[in-house]
């Protein structure tokens, strides 16, 4: 990909950011207060649900070109290296593109918190451990996707989706009612992923709900290795 | 995301930016139908890959004119993903069961209608800029798109009404083509506006056609005489 594209692309991505921020601003400014959380918080929800996302996209970019490889033929070519095959799809192509836009969002962020949040060693701490566990669904969802691509060949409209439910954590999952609530947090657990490690920072989350998001974290991704595995017990390489 | 944010917000307000709560929802899910069909394109997603392949050639072989043909198809497109927006959208309604409330007048939504193909064409035609790019840098065939849809998701309505700006941001973005592919033909039909402010709007949705039309026309020209079947 050449330069100018690349900062299409680069420019793109923070304008989508900034604009949103924006809107947040705007619509904040018009009420006291949004499910309970105050302006400043909501734009800290904000930030942290787009590190979490970018840094899903950054490291498992590579999923989103599984398809072709599969149909092609070419993931017999990865299986017969001395290679974990699983590392190689699901890690082996990096979005540097994401890095900068990460960069920017990790500075947003602790400027933010510097200004409207008191922060002590024990909150960063278990804000880095959550987003940690947040990382840990994000692949077991990714490992998920490839499981499904090789059993069906579907891997892009199955992306879509999980693009689609996460960007409905750009705003807390409190807002959303019951039973939708519920569902977005331990059914499909976006709400752990995008919308805990904030609560962390605000002291939110009482140790037990820390403690069953890890959880869901470490079961999610042992569920979805053997489901990877399984998978690969099902592939019958059609397409060589 | 939108309906329950709108949600939250009228549960501590009767009225907010100037919305009643059935205003808004009715707002919230004409974006739904409404964003279903301007939005939906498959040319968006084959015409830059069809100018860098090559494959552009066998159509300008044949007696179609190409941006036309495309047009069809994405209507046909549009036709189908309404059927089941309106499906998926009636779900969510039984669910929900939202008061909505939308412009009494026949003459209103006659024009709502109106505004709403203008916007369709407009959004056709101002992609079709964006993926004409192809001509010149066969690689990169989704890039200004890319920016074109960023802009599109916030500056047309499709997250909020644009009257939650300050009125000079609004008064700023008249002048864009983005209010009139979401946000003006929703609120012709949600009744914000009298029958002289609706034939304003679709005054300046009649003049962002034309230009778009304008542009995309000498890109073609300019495009074609560029064009040199590579990847053939």
């Amino acid at each position: 990909m050449n330069l100018p594209m690349v900062m299409i692309f680069f420019v793109s991505k923070l304008l989508r950011y900034g604009l949103f921020l924006v809107f947040l601003f705007l619509l904040m400014n018009g009420v006291k207060n949004l499910g309970g959380y105050t302006r400043e918080q909501i734009i800290i929800f904000y930030l942290i649900f787009n590190i979490i996302d970018t840094l899903g996209q950054l490291l498992f970019r590579e999923v989103y070109y599984f398809r072709p490889l599969v149909i092609s033929g070419n993931f017999d070519m990865v299986l017969t290296k001395p290679f974990n095959p699983l590392i190689r799809v699901l890690l082996g192509g990096p979005d540097l593109m994401d890095t900068g836009v990460f960069v920017i969002l990790i500075g947003m962020l602790v400027y933010t918190l510097s200004n409207f949040v008191r922060l002590d060693s024990f909150l960063i701490f278990y804000f880095v451990l959550m987003i940690i566990n947040s990382l840990l669904i994000t692949a077991a969802f990714h490992i998920s996707v490839l499981a499904i691509g090789i059993l069906t060949l579907s891997v892009d409209h199955l992306i879509m989706i999980y693009r689609d439910l996460s960007s409905l954590m750009r705003i807390p999952v409190d807002i959303f009612t019951n039973p939708l609530r519920t569902l977005l947090t331990f059914i499909i657990p976006i709400g752990i992923m995008f919308t805990f490690p904030a609560k962390v920072l605000f002291g939110l989350l009482s140790w037990q709900l820390i403690l069953i998001s890890f959880l869901f974290g470490v079961v999610s991704l042992f569920l979805s290795l053997k489901f990877w595995n399984y998978s690969l017990r099902q592939y019958q390489s059609a397409s060589s | 995301m939108t309906f329950f944010l709108w949600t939250s917000i009228f549960s501590q307000n009767e009225i907010a930016f100037g919305y009643s709560k059935s205003q808004m929802m009715a707002y919230v899910f004409s974006v739904l139908i409404i964003s279903t069909f301007v939005i939906a394109a498959p040319s968006n997603d084959n015409i830059g890959g069809e100018i860098s392949n090559g494959d552009l050639s066998n159509y300008l072989l044949k007696p179609v004119n190409y941006l036309k043909y495309w047009l069809t198809r994405d209507w046909a497109s549009k036709l189908l993903n309404m059927m089941f927006a309106v499906g998926e959208i009636g779900i969510l309604f039984i669910i929900f069961r939202p008061q909505l409330s939308f412009t009494s007048s026949p003459v209103l939504l006659l024009l709502g209608v109106i505004a709403c193909i203008l916007a369709s064409l407009i959004y056709y035609l101002i992609t079709k800029l964006a993926v004409m790019v192809s001509f010149w840098m066969p690689e990169n065939t989704w890039g200004l798109m890319f920016l074109f849809l960023v802009f599109f998701e916030i500056l047309s309505g499709t997250l909020f009404p644009l009257d939650v700006l300050p009125s000079w941001g609004l008064n700023l973005l008249q002048f864009t083509p983005f209010p009139y592919m979401v946000y003006f033909p929703i609120e012709i039909l949600i009744g914000k506006f009298g029958v002289i402010e609706t034939m304003r709007i679709l005054l300046f949705s009649l003049a962002w056609l034309v230009v778009s039309y304008f542009w995309v026309n000498k890109m073609w020209k300019a495009g074609l005489k560029t064009y040199s079947a590579a990847g053939r």
